[in-house]
């Protein structure tokens, strides 16, 4: 049997998604890469291609991009899931609020990937924050089972509620293996287009805008009501109280199957929100104290807190959990004064960290040391390269110390133009192709015709390899497309980073950098991972 | 959730280097719990991790529901080490009476490697520490991944899953590939339980 014909599947909860989204109907799936959410997409994409029954499998540009077409696929009445990770969603953020008012017609699922603890990203923000400032209904399963029906369900909820719903996951979730067992597939949803009597709600002008948002203010209680079920309070003879949610339950049901004690705590379980107020009341009404767990921000503790009354509420806002990095079975236990056990094998010796670097033969190490070295040739000792995010981030350490900024994706553009016009000269700036058609372009259009002494080097490995070698949505020649932004062909430089061009590739850059105008420097070289597994491309 | 219930969930470490193949051996762990009528979970850390870091994966089996990916520091019953000092990062979460194999192929991408004979005698310091020399056997068996295969089959001898299950769970992760493929895994696993029963 091929696997996407199986009942009962061993996958990463990312993909207990792919599979929910299927069975649910899904038409279309779009997504940009970002760890840990990449395998959501990747997963629908290879059962997409093995069903071929008219399904569609997009990347997008960014997750704005993504978000857009799924909206689009929404409103042509197919069902839709867009999948991106944590910070991703900042910059979905505009569209996705606004659809709030438009509402949607085909299910529409957002995927998002929070990752506590940072395991691979900037920061550690929570979704659930910026569902609720969209006033969007969020589903936050524990377990893989959960995760493949709450997206069912997602899809369920959207077409009953008419508005985008957020499938939350984390990391230590996302990146598990576990069992599924699928229901029955439903065929492919198709509602039809919005009639001509809603059509209106689409054109978010002020006059249909104000009645929109109105609406949207004065439903609250319609999506409490609609995901009351979801939420439960168990009463324990113990009026200690625990709110459970995310891995938070799914430590604290793995600890009541080893400590009698837990079993009797009354507890609050959470799996979507918005959380209804009564639910806080009556866990205050009856528990003495209250631990909440939950994974980044003190979401369901803020609300808790201010409707305490004179129950003890402990959770990360009174330091009893540290406020930042995820939940571990360990500090679930030490904040319940749990023994915990500890382990007698102590390694006497320091263990040096093992620092991720760049592959051995790959093109960005050749890049910065040519970077490095032109700076050095016109007497720059204390120089700065504005950096982003990729694999070429590794940049920052040694022996390359030639990427000084990693901020947010395409950044680096706009960084490297604004510093110049600050006076910075040479202001140089380094960006992956992926990264640069994420969201760097926009920033470039505006430097390419300008008079300051802006450099941005382009590391076009044709691929976006930091998330596993997906492809790049732009696969024509950058050179044409900068040139189409106005930037003067003479300003455009392609470079090959290999050892046998490194004199050439410094001689050039070093007249470059030394050019008072603006230039771009594409590095072109196939990443080595990429040459060494290339993939079949399926599409 | 059966309230009655107290369980005692089994947790193995594999622990290793960015592109070394821990992922692929933790979920031939989990497959084998799997098919054995275990119910277990498996959590892996990706990301930065993927260029030559450090990786690790956690696999929790028991017979009754797991719903914890991730193993309680001092509980661990096994650690399969594909680098010896990778290993040993990882040692806070063994129990007293865990089992270590472990290879002392050390992969040297970093810019001080610790000394290796001092990595090693800190992994004997548990008894019945169990090492292979993984490059010296890959280069025997003249299959690159066979270092891998020879340290599942040496830690399957601490496992409660049986040959017929392993060799089955090796089949089907490796389906689509050529049988000689096939044949090499399975004779490196079953050379690694000889060498363990040695």
């Amino acid at each position: 049997m091929k696997l996407h014909e199986q009942k009962q599947l061993l996958v990463l909860a990312d993909e207990a998604i792919s599979y929910g989204a299927i069975d649910a109907g899904v038409k279309g799936v779009f997504g940009y890469p970002g760890t840990p959410s990449t395998e959501a997409f990747e997963g629908a994409e290879r059962i997409i291609h093995a069903l071929n029954d008219g399904r569609v499998a997009h990347w997008a540009a960014n997750e704005k991009a993504a978000y857009e077409m799924a909206l689009g696929c929404s409103y042509a009445g197919g069902r839709a899931l867009v999948t991106m990770k944590h910070v991703g969603l900042n910059v979905a953020m505009d569209p996705l609020v606004n659809s709030a008012l438009t509402g949607v017609k085909g299910g529409l699922v957002v995927f998002v990937a929070d990752d506590p603890s940072m395991h691979s990203s900037q920061n550690e923000q929570d979704s659930r924050c910026l569902a609720d400032f969209a006033n969007l209904v969020t589903l936050e399963p524990s377990s893989h089972q959960e995760t493949y029906e709450f997206t069912m369900k997602a899809f369920e909820l959207s077409e009953k509620l008419r508005l985008p719903v957020f499938l939350r996951l984390v990391t230590r979730l996302a990146h598990s293996r576990g069992i599924i067992n699928r229901a029955e597939s439903e065929g492919i949803v198709n509602l039809g287009k919005p009639s001509k009597l809603e059509s209106h709600n689409w054109v978010l002008v002020p006059g249909y805008a104000r009645e929109r948002y109105n609406y949207l203010r004065q439903i609250l209680p319609v999506l409490e009501r609609a995901v009351e079920n979801y939420n439960s309070i168990t009463f324990g003879r113990n009026r200690i109280g625990v709110v459970l949610s995310g891995m938070g339950r799914a430590y604290f049901d793995q600890l009541c199957r080893q400590n009698e004690i837990v079993r009797s705590f009354t507890r609050l379980d959470v799996k979507a929100y918005p959380l209804n107020h009564e639910f806080i009341e009556r866990m205050c009404a009856y528990c003495d104290v209250v631990y909440i767990f939950e994974e980044d921000y003190p979401y369901i503790e803020d609300m808790f807190i201010a409707r305490a009354g004179s129950t003890k509420i402990h959770g990360r806002r009174d330091k009893t959990i540290p406020i930042s990095g995820e939940l571990t079975p360990r500090k679930l236990r030490k904040t319940l004064n749990i023994e915990c056990p500890e382990s007698e094998h102590k390694v006497e010796m320091e263990l040096p960290q093992r620092p991720p670097r760049l592959c051995l033969g790959c093109g960005h190490i050749d890049s910065y040391k040519a970077i490095r070295e032109t700076f050095i040739k016109m007497g720059i000792e204390d120089f700065r390269v504005f950096g982003d995010i990729g694999c070429y981030t590794l940049g920052y350490e040694k022996p390359h110390e030639c990427l000084h900024t990693c901020v947010a994706m395409g950044a680096s553009v706009g960084m490297t133009f604004g510093a110049a016009l600050a006076g910075m000269s040479p202001s140089v700036g380094v960006i992956g192709d992926s990264t640069f058609f994420h969201s760097g372009i926009q920033s470039l259009l505006s430097m390419a015709t300008s008079k300051v002494n802006a450099n941005l080097v382009i590391m076009d490995n044709g691929t976006t390899a930091m998330t596993g070698q997906q492809r790049t949505i732009f696969s024509q020649d950058i050179v044409k497309a900068i040139e189409g932004l106005g930037m003067p062909k003479d300003q455009i430089h392609t470079l090959i980073p290999l050892p046998k061009y490194h004199e050439e590739n410094v001689k050039k850059l070093t007249e470059i950098f030394k050019a008072e105008r603006p230039d771009v420097i594409i590095f072109k070289r196939e990443c080595v991972q990429a040459s060494k597994s290339r993939r079949i491309v399926k599409n | 959730m059966d309230k009655s219930c107290v369980s005692n969930p089994t947790g193995v470490v594999v622990a290793g280097v960015g592109g070394q193949g821990v992922i692929t051996l933790s979920q031939l762990i989990l497959g084998a719990a799997w098919k054995s009528g275990y119910f277990a979970i498996q959590s892996e850390v990706h990301g930065m991790s993927q260029r030559g870091g450090s990786v690790n994966a956690q696999i929790i089996f028991d017979k009754v529901e797991v719903s914890s990916p991730t193993i309680l520091e001092g509980t661990a019953s096994l650690i399969i080490g594909m680098e010896p000092l990778e290993a040993l990062r990882y040692f806070n979460l063994l129990r007293k009476d865990a089992s270590v194999i472990c290879s002392t192929s050390p992969v040297r991408n970093m810019p001080i490697y610790p000394n290796l004979d001092m990595l090693i005698a800190e992994l004997k310091k548990i008894d019945g520490t169990f090492l292979v020399d993984t490059d010296k056997i890959s280069e025997e068996l003249e299959s690159k991944g066979a270092g891998n295969m020879v340290l599942l089959g040496a830690a399957s001898k601490k496992l409660p899953f049986t040959e017929v299950i392993w060799h089955q769970t090796i089949k089907d992760r490796f389906a689509g590939k050529e049988q000689s493929i096939i044949d090499k895994n399975i004779e490196a696993f079953n050379h690694g339980k000889k060498l363990y029963s040695m």
